[in-house]
């Protein structure tokens, strides 16, 4: 596992340097640029006047101590950053991945046991739309929709202006809201979070729900539910015991991938809803070659991959004897 | 299997009366934004690119919006009148020592938002840090050489050159006055060492230390900035209790909120969303006449471009655009052209020289030009530009424009879209055959072009300028007569024209469109584009 994130880390590095562009320039204004002593400066503050080799040898050794190094373009410890931006994302992405589990497995299983009937046609329908409409133009038209037109959804951000955000312990403000018994904050914590957990679960959704939909109908034909249906056990039973536990296997192993791309790939939701998360601290520091900002983003994401997919394998056991007997 | 459909049925029941109670919770929360207590102000604006509030280190294009509203300058400057500066924390001042010194008089009723006294000595601590904290607005500072306290409310400056222009510089927002005490109190280093021994900006960032109408109490990056009124403000009642600063990216979101009267002002809408604004009593449209520029660069090198190296190809690519094309349809009217590297509104700059000395679309003489040069048919070059827009217009549409223009007269312009660090690290190193890029100064003296245009930006078009234009621009930055100065800088936008390397496209007129909640909301170009201190509740 640490051969992986060192690698991932490693492919990374070795492409942000190749870019045949200079970060510094990317940070200082015009008439600084021309500056050689604070170009200088600045190069030697960050190492970039190393050689390639050192320079990744530099980030290794402050990894392993727990340092990834000062963001060039916010002048503070990458981890500093990562921490204020990773609770708004990890808020979003949870409430759109919880939201994405429990509407898209049930509505799967409903389509495979009602199949051809509306409830399956509305399935299919919602997850073509789902995965097939690009994420900015669904974000945008439900914010045109239901806040400018209708006005029944909040705006654009976290929390609406007359709110101050509650006090920090998690950075998750509908868990520091609780925490701290501002219930009007968390009431208008959770009604931001409506339209934009929406938009981004429609991927996931769609994928969920077909991918639910199919391991259903599989299961249904398998001849341990006729088994089951011959023993005059409840349908409910058999639905739930039998067919739904075996198809969710691919469903789990699909929901931790969705999960951990939820994590990592919420640019464009995080733009139009001027969400302040990682996406856009991801992006900003892509186009401005943060360097030490790149790397730190693409160790945790590494890890956060490999973290899901162990518990993905492990809840293999829970749900297949076999897998844990192995 | 009616057994399966009946229990399909009562499921089904089960979800879908879960999901009308998500959704009613949903829409109890949501209910449509509480009514504006008028006591705050909100702004929507993109303030992505704000790194830092410190007055010592900051470098972005959106961070003196705040800045300008929490921290007062010796100097200011009223919007439209770049050329003075009038007493702001200095009420006057005289050139002493044959102009190496400049001894400025402050006013005795200033407080902090922390209610003590500003004096002498925090002026001192405040340039002093600038200097030697060595960050990038240092670089507006090089030609101070110290400052020296006299009296309680008495400070000397001590200027290098006195023939380098230093008073415009002082009213910019790196020249922020703040307290040495609460600044010292949380890290500040104003010493030889404060490079390295400064930790003052991450408090300055949430907090401000300054005399200003407002003073920061919270900054939430990517979300939102906070601003509480400052009580003992020397310039009299200050009308909000709180600014919000709401960070919105996109700019179709600020118009929806600003629809909605959820913001009171939408910083970045384009020229087509401003258009479906018109004739909206709610809304007002306010404009005032940036100093940024969109310009065009052409090397002068033969190695890069052989045609370009030519000064007769230069100038015809130069009459072959159509410039009023732009201005009217891609800019929706709302620029205008100032002839080279002086915006208008500074060092003599107007839309009448423009028309007396600028360049035109004129096709014939680019043929006839085009001939001279020995390229009858035309040469090809390649134009690079960032993948981005300004004022809403892409680069890319601009880029495409000047490509069918030129194409007129035989000139083939082969499009080169890169990313903006790319392009910024090309063209600095002078590798770039042809650019597009954009111009923000960061005070309004025009020496910072002028000598720009002939130092640093010559460089990357790699031009050797001659002795008698850098005479000139040193002539005119030197000069105290304004009229004798402009005609200086005339007669040097003249030699610039003359060499055909820059090619001004057009000067925005920003756009900035409020609720009539609010009023007296007036734009300026000095590098704060609003003053934040004047805007009021509407009566």
């Amino acid at each position: 596992m640490i051969v992986m994130i060192v690698l991932a880390t490693l492919v990374v590095f070795l492409i942000a340097t190749q870019v045949p562009a200079d970060p510094i320039l990317a940070q200082l204004g015009d008439m600084q640029a021309a500056d050689e002593e604070l170009v200088a400066a600045y190069r030697a503050r960050w190492g970039l006047d190393l050689p390639i080799w050192q320079q990744y040898w530099i980030f290794l050794s402050g990894l392993v101590q727990g340092d990834f190094g000062v963001s060039i373009s916010s002048q503070r410890p990458v981890l500093a950053d990562i921490a204020q931006y990773a609770p708004a994302t990890i808020e979003l992405s949870t409430v759109a991945f919880l939201l994405s589990v429990l509407v898209g497995v049930p509505l799967g299983v409903l389509a495979a046991v009602r199949r051809d009937s509306w409830i399956d046609h509305l399935a299919r329908l919602l997850s073509l739309i789902g995965v097939s409409a690009p994420t900015f133009w669904l974000a945008f038209i439900f914010l045109a929709l239901f806040y400018g037109g209708l006005q029944i959804a909040p705006g654009p951000g976290r929390l609406d202006v007359i709110y101050l955000p509650p006090p920090t312990v998690t950075g998750l403000y509908l868990v520091d809201s609780a925490l701290a018994g501002q219930w009007d904050v968390f009431r208008n914590a959770a009604a931001h979070l409506v339209l934009p957990s929406i938009v981004l679960a429609a991927t996931t959704l769609g994928l969920i729900t077909r991918t639910t939909r199919a391991a259903m109908l599989e299961a249904l034909h398998q001849d341990y539910v006729r088994v089951a249906r011959a023993k005059g056990l409840k349908e409910r039973t058999i639905v739930v015991r039998h067919a739904l536990r075996n198809a969710l296997i691919p469903v789990v192993t699909l929901g931790g991938l969705a999960y951990a791309v939820l994590l990592s790939g919420t640019v464009l939701t995080e733009t139009i809803f001027s969400w302040p998360g990682l996406g856009r601290y991801t992006f900003r520091s892509a186009v401005t070659l943060d360097f030490p900002a790149i790397m730190g983003i693409t160790f945790i994401v590494a890890v956060v991959y490999l973290v899901i997919n162990l518990i993905v394998d492990l809840s293999y056991a829970l749900l297949d004897p076999r897998a844990a007997r192995k | 299997m009616k057994a399966v459909k009946a229990m399909a049925g009562r499921w089904s029941a089960g979800i879908w009366q879960g999901a009308l109670a998500v959704l009613l919770l949903a829409a109890l929360g949501a209910g449509p934004a509480d009514a504006q207590d008028k006591q705050v102000l909100v702004l929507g604006v993109d303030i992505s690119d704000s790194r830092n509030f410190d007055p010592a280190r900051m470098s972005d294009y959106s961070s003196p919006i705040t800045n300008a509203a929490v921290y007062d300058r010796l100097l200011n400057q009223a919007p439209g009148k770049y050329e003075e500066v009038e007493p702001s924390l200095a009420t006057e001042w005289e050139r002493l020592d044959d102009g190496s010194r400049i001894r400025f008089k402050l006013r005795d009723d200033v407080k902090f938002w922390d209610g003590t006294p500003m004096t002498a000595e925090d002026v001192k601590f405040s340039f002093d840090r600038l200097l030697n904290v060595k960050d990038q607005p240092a670089v507006y500072a090089s030609n101070l050489a110290g400052t020296e306290v006299v009296d309680e409310h008495t400070v000397d400056l001590l200027v290098k050159d006195p023939n380098v222009p230093i008073m415009i510089n002082l009213a910019a927002p790196a020249f922020a006055i703040y307290s040495k005490a609460m600044t010292e109190a949380n890290g500040g280093v104003s010493g030889p060492d404060a490079e390295t021994q400064d930790t003052a900006t991450q408090w300055i960032n949430q907090n401000s230390a300054g005399s200003g109408p407002y003073h920061m109490v919270q900054w939430e990056r990517n979300a939102q900035i906070v601003m509480q009124k400052n009580p003992y403000y020397w310039g009299g009642e200050v009308p909000f209790e709180r600014v919000v600063i709401r960070h919105i990216g996109d700019s179709a979101a600020q118009l929806l909120a600003l629809e909605n009267g959820d913001i009171d002002a939408a910083f970045n809408l384009t020229t087509e969303q401003l258009a479906t604004l018109e004739g909206n009593e709610e809304i007002n449209i306010n404009s005032g006449l940036s100093l940024d520029y969109v310009y065009m660069a052409l090397t002068t090198s033969a190695e890069l471009n052989e045609g370009l190296a030519k000064l007769e190809n230069r100038l015809a690519f130069a009459h072959s655009i159509d410039y009023d094309g732009i201005i009217e349809h891609l800019m929706g009217g709302n620029a205008v052209r100032p002839v080279n590297f002086l915006p208008i509104g500074v060092g003599g700059s107007t839309e009448e020289l423009t028309e007396k000395i600028g360049y035109r679309e004129d096709l014939d003489k680019a043929k006839e030009l085009l001939e001279q040069a020995g390229n009858p048919d035309g040469f090809a070059f390649d134009l690079s530009y960032a993948n981005a827009a300004i004022v809403g217009t892409s680069y890319q549409l601009l880029a495409q424009k000047i490509q069918s223009d030129a194409a007129r007269v035989g000139i083939q312009v082969n499009l080169d879209p890169i990313d903006q660090v790319n392009l910024r690290t090309q063209y600095t190193g002078g590798h770039s055959q042809s650019v597009i890029t954009f111009w923000n100064p960061p005070s309004p003296e025009p020496d910072l072009w002028a000598a720009a245009s002939i130092e640093r930006v010559a460089k990357r078009v790699r031009w050797e300028p001659s002795e008698e234009i850098k005479q000139t621009v040193k002539a005119a930055a030197a000069e105290q007569d304004p009229a004798t100065r402009n005609e200086l800088y005339t007669e040097y936008t003249q030699m610039l024209q003359d060499m055909g390397t820059y090619i001004l496209l057009f000067q925005p007129i920003y756009r900035i469109a409020t609720r009539n909640s609010i009023e007296d909301f007036e734009l300026t170009a000095a590098g704060w584009q609003v003053e934040m201190a004047k805007i009021k509740p509407a009566s």
